[in-house]
Protein backbone atom coordinates (compact mmCIF):
# COMPACT_ATOMS: atom_id res chain seq x y z
CA UNK A 1 0.00 0.00 0.00
CA UNK A 2 1.35 3.39 -0.95
CA UNK A 3 1.61 5.62 2.08
CA UNK A 4 2.59 9.20 2.57
CA UNK A 5 6.22 9.89 1.79
CA UNK A 6 7.99 11.60 4.68
CA UNK A 7 10.80 13.03 2.58
CA UNK A 8 10.41 16.77 2.18
CA UNK A 9 12.68 17.02 -0.89
CA UNK A 10 10.64 14.53 -2.90
CA UNK A 11 7.36 16.11 -1.83
CA UNK A 12 8.45 19.66 -2.66
CA UNK A 13 9.88 18.68 -6.03
CA UNK A 14 6.70 16.82 -6.90
CA UNK A 15 4.56 19.75 -5.84
CA UNK A 16 6.52 22.15 -8.04
CA UNK A 17 6.79 19.65 -10.87
CA UNK A 18 3.23 18.43 -11.31
CA UNK A 19 1.63 21.65 -12.68
CA UNK A 20 4.31 21.97 -15.35
CA UNK A 21 3.88 18.29 -16.22
CA UNK A 22 0.14 18.78 -16.69
CA UNK A 23 0.66 21.96 -18.71
CA UNK A 24 3.08 20.08 -20.92
CA UNK A 25 0.54 17.28 -21.34
CA UNK A 26 -2.06 19.81 -22.48
CA UNK A 27 0.50 21.23 -24.95
CA UNK A 28 1.12 17.73 -26.31
CA UNK A 29 -2.62 17.18 -26.78
CA UNK A 30 -3.29 20.59 -28.34
CA UNK A 31 -0.20 20.71 -30.54
CA UNK A 32 -0.63 17.14 -31.73
CA UNK A 33 -1.12 18.01 -35.42
CA UNK A 34 2.23 19.75 -35.82
CA UNK A 35 4.59 17.91 -33.50
CA UNK A 36 4.91 14.39 -32.13
CA UNK A 37 2.12 13.62 -29.75
CA UNK A 38 -1.64 13.67 -29.69
CA UNK A 39 -4.41 12.51 -27.45
CA UNK A 40 -2.91 9.24 -26.29
CA UNK A 41 0.54 10.61 -25.51
CA UNK A 42 -0.80 13.65 -23.71
CA UNK A 43 -3.16 11.46 -21.73
CA UNK A 44 -0.29 9.22 -20.69
CA UNK A 45 1.68 12.25 -19.47
CA UNK A 46 -1.36 13.45 -17.51
CA UNK A 47 -1.72 9.99 -15.98
CA UNK A 48 1.98 9.98 -15.15
CA UNK A 49 1.60 13.29 -13.29
CA UNK A 50 -1.22 11.74 -11.24
CA UNK A 51 0.95 8.69 -10.58
CA UNK A 52 3.74 10.99 -9.35
CA UNK A 53 1.28 12.64 -6.96
CA UNK A 54 0.12 9.22 -5.74
CA UNK A 55 3.71 8.11 -5.13
CA UNK A 56 4.75 11.22 -3.26
CA UNK A 57 1.62 12.43 -1.47
CA UNK A 58 -0.03 9.16 -0.60
CA UNK A 59 -3.40 7.57 -1.12
CA UNK A 60 -5.52 9.78 1.15
CA UNK A 61 -4.52 13.04 -0.53
CA UNK A 62 -5.23 11.63 -3.99
CA UNK A 63 -8.59 10.29 -2.89
CA UNK A 64 -9.52 13.80 -1.81
CA UNK A 65 -8.39 15.33 -5.09
CA UNK A 66 -9.46 12.67 -7.57
CA UNK A 67 -12.03 10.18 -6.25
CA UNK A 68 -12.56 6.95 -8.11
CA UNK A 69 -16.05 7.99 -9.15
CA UNK A 70 -14.68 11.07 -10.91
CA UNK A 71 -12.06 8.87 -12.53
CA UNK A 72 -14.69 6.54 -13.99
CA UNK A 73 -16.75 9.55 -15.05
CA UNK A 74 -13.78 11.09 -16.88
CA UNK A 75 -12.98 7.81 -18.62
CA UNK A 76 -16.56 7.43 -19.83
CA UNK A 77 -16.80 11.11 -20.78
CA UNK A 78 -13.85 10.76 -23.14
CA UNK A 79 -15.44 7.81 -24.92
CA UNK A 80 -18.69 9.78 -25.08
CA UNK A 81 -16.93 12.77 -26.69
CA UNK A 82 -15.21 10.55 -29.25
CA UNK A 83 -18.30 8.55 -30.18
CA UNK A 84 -20.52 11.63 -29.98
CA UNK A 85 -18.47 13.61 -32.49
CA UNK A 86 -18.37 10.57 -34.77
CA UNK A 87 -22.11 10.04 -34.56
CA UNK A 88 -22.76 13.76 -35.03
CA UNK A 89 -20.92 13.57 -38.34
CA UNK A 90 -22.95 10.50 -39.21
CA UNK A 91 -26.20 12.31 -38.40
CA UNK A 92 -25.18 15.36 -40.46
CA UNK A 93 -24.89 13.16 -43.53
CA UNK A 94 -21.20 12.22 -43.75
CA UNK A 95 -19.22 9.16 -42.85
CA UNK A 96 -18.33 8.27 -39.26
CA UNK A 97 -15.77 10.87 -38.00
CA UNK A 98 -16.05 12.86 -41.24
CA UNK A 99 -15.27 16.17 -39.54
CA UNK A 100 -15.96 18.42 -42.52
CA UNK A 101 -19.70 17.92 -41.92
CA UNK A 102 -19.33 19.79 -38.62
CA UNK A 103 -18.95 23.08 -40.53
CA UNK A 104 -22.75 23.42 -40.51
CA UNK A 105 -22.85 23.49 -36.70
CA UNK A 106 -19.64 25.39 -35.99
CA UNK A 107 -20.22 28.00 -38.68
CA UNK A 108 -16.73 27.82 -40.22
CA UNK A 109 -15.43 26.42 -43.48
CA UNK A 110 -14.60 22.74 -43.96
CA UNK A 111 -10.86 22.95 -43.22
CA UNK A 112 -11.43 24.73 -39.92
CA UNK A 113 -14.17 22.29 -39.00
CA UNK A 114 -11.83 19.37 -39.70
CA UNK A 115 -9.16 20.86 -37.44
CA UNK A 116 -11.60 21.57 -34.61
CA UNK A 117 -13.15 18.12 -34.91
CA UNK A 118 -9.78 16.44 -34.63
CA UNK A 119 -9.04 18.61 -31.57
CA UNK A 120 -12.28 17.51 -29.92
CA UNK A 121 -11.62 13.85 -30.60
CA UNK A 122 -8.10 14.14 -29.23
CA UNK A 123 -9.40 15.79 -26.07
CA UNK A 124 -11.74 12.84 -25.58
CA UNK A 125 -8.92 10.36 -26.11
CA UNK A 126 -6.77 12.33 -23.65
CA UNK A 127 -9.43 12.23 -20.91
CA UNK A 128 -9.99 8.51 -21.29
CA UNK A 129 -6.33 7.58 -21.44
CA UNK A 130 -5.55 9.71 -18.39
CA UNK A 131 -8.31 8.13 -16.33
CA UNK A 132 -7.56 4.57 -17.38
CA UNK A 133 -3.77 4.86 -17.04
CA UNK A 134 -4.08 6.29 -13.56
CA UNK A 135 -6.71 3.70 -12.68
CA UNK A 136 -4.42 0.85 -13.78
CA UNK A 137 -1.51 2.29 -11.80
CA UNK A 138 -3.76 2.76 -8.78
CA UNK A 139 -5.08 -0.80 -8.90
CA UNK A 140 -1.62 -2.32 -9.28
CA UNK A 141 -0.07 -0.22 -6.54
CA UNK A 142 -2.79 -0.90 -3.98
CA UNK A 143 -3.26 -4.54 -4.97
CA UNK A 144 -7.02 -4.05 -4.66
CA UNK A 145 -6.77 -3.55 -0.89
CA UNK A 146 -7.89 -0.08 0.15
CA UNK A 147 -7.15 1.44 3.56
CA UNK A 148 -10.79 2.06 4.39
CA UNK A 149 -11.58 -1.64 3.91
CA UNK A 150 -8.81 -2.53 6.32
CA UNK A 151 -10.03 0.08 8.79
CA UNK A 152 -13.53 -1.33 8.61
CA UNK A 153 -12.26 -4.80 9.36
CA UNK A 154 -10.35 -3.40 12.29
CA UNK A 155 -6.81 -4.33 11.32
CA UNK A 156 -4.90 -1.22 10.38
CA UNK A 157 -1.30 -2.00 9.57
CA UNK A 158 0.41 1.30 10.25
CA UNK A 159 0.78 4.19 7.86
CA UNK A 160 2.44 2.19 5.09
CA UNK B 1 29.26 20.28 -38.21
CA UNK B 2 27.15 17.23 -38.99
CA UNK B 3 30.15 14.94 -38.62
CA UNK B 4 30.83 16.47 -35.22
CA UNK B 5 27.30 15.70 -34.01
CA UNK B 6 27.45 12.15 -35.37
CA UNK B 7 30.78 11.59 -33.63
CA UNK B 8 29.45 12.91 -30.32
CA UNK B 9 26.41 10.68 -30.67
CA UNK B 10 28.52 7.61 -31.29
CA UNK B 11 30.68 8.45 -28.29
CA UNK B 12 27.58 8.75 -26.11
CA UNK B 13 26.35 5.38 -27.43
CA UNK B 14 29.65 3.82 -26.32
CA UNK B 15 29.21 5.43 -22.89
CA UNK B 16 25.71 3.94 -22.66
CA UNK B 17 27.21 0.47 -22.99
CA UNK B 18 29.73 1.36 -20.29
CA UNK B 19 26.90 2.30 -17.92
CA UNK B 20 24.92 -0.76 -18.98
CA UNK B 21 27.68 -2.93 -17.53
CA UNK B 22 27.00 -1.35 -14.13
CA UNK B 23 23.26 -1.91 -14.61
CA UNK B 24 23.72 -5.61 -15.33
CA UNK B 25 26.53 -6.66 -12.99
CA UNK B 26 26.39 -3.81 -10.49
CA UNK B 27 26.38 -4.90 -6.87
CA UNK B 28 23.11 -3.97 -5.24
CA UNK B 29 19.89 -2.46 -6.49
CA UNK B 30 20.85 1.17 -5.95
CA UNK B 31 23.72 0.94 -8.42
CA UNK B 32 21.29 -0.48 -10.95
CA UNK B 33 18.75 2.31 -10.45
CA UNK B 34 21.46 4.97 -10.79
CA UNK B 35 22.74 3.25 -13.94
CA UNK B 36 19.29 3.10 -15.52
CA UNK B 37 18.79 6.77 -14.73
CA UNK B 38 22.13 7.61 -16.36
CA UNK B 39 21.17 5.62 -19.45
CA UNK B 40 17.96 7.65 -19.63
CA UNK B 41 19.87 10.92 -19.46
CA UNK B 42 22.26 9.85 -22.22
CA UNK B 43 19.33 8.73 -24.37
CA UNK B 44 17.86 12.22 -24.00
CA UNK B 45 21.04 13.84 -25.31
CA UNK B 46 21.33 11.30 -28.12
CA UNK B 47 17.75 12.13 -29.16
CA UNK B 48 18.61 15.84 -29.31
CA UNK B 49 21.72 15.09 -31.36
CA UNK B 50 19.64 13.03 -33.79
CA UNK B 51 17.36 16.06 -34.03
CA UNK B 52 20.32 18.27 -34.93
CA UNK B 53 21.56 15.79 -37.54
CA UNK B 54 18.17 15.69 -39.27
CA UNK B 55 17.53 19.45 -38.76
CA UNK B 56 14.32 18.74 -36.86
CA UNK B 57 15.21 19.88 -33.34
CA UNK B 58 11.71 21.28 -32.76
CA UNK B 59 10.29 17.76 -33.13
CA UNK B 60 12.87 15.92 -31.12
CA UNK B 61 12.92 18.34 -28.20
CA UNK B 62 9.34 17.35 -27.35
CA UNK B 63 10.23 13.66 -27.32
CA UNK B 64 13.34 14.21 -25.24
CA UNK B 65 11.42 16.31 -22.72
CA UNK B 66 8.83 13.57 -22.25
CA UNK B 67 11.69 11.11 -21.89
CA UNK B 68 13.25 13.17 -19.12
CA UNK B 69 9.96 13.53 -17.26
CA UNK B 70 9.13 9.83 -17.42
CA UNK B 71 12.69 8.93 -16.45
CA UNK B 72 12.34 11.04 -13.32
CA UNK B 73 8.99 9.51 -12.41
CA UNK B 74 10.26 5.98 -13.02
CA UNK B 75 13.29 6.62 -10.81
CA UNK B 76 11.09 7.89 -7.97
CA UNK B 77 8.71 4.94 -8.36
CA UNK B 78 11.58 2.45 -8.15
CA UNK B 79 12.92 4.17 -5.04
CA UNK B 80 9.46 4.10 -3.48
CA UNK B 81 9.12 0.41 -4.24
CA UNK B 82 12.42 -0.26 -2.51
CA UNK B 83 11.26 1.75 0.48
CA UNK B 84 8.14 -0.43 0.72
CA UNK B 85 10.16 -3.64 0.43
CA UNK B 86 12.31 -2.77 3.43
Amino acid sequence: MIGKSDDIIIKTIARIFVPFLQLYALYVIMHGHYSPGGGFQGGVILGASMALLLITHGYDELKRRLPEGVLLLLGSLGVLIYAGIGLLCLILGGNYLDYSQLSVILGVDAAHARSLGILGVELGVGFTVMAIMYSIFFDISTGGILPEDQRREGRVEGER
Amino acid sequence: MNIFFVAVGMGLCALVFLVLYRAIFGPGVFNRIAAISAVGTKTLIILLIIGYVYNRVDMFIDISMVYALLNFIGCIAAAKYLEMER
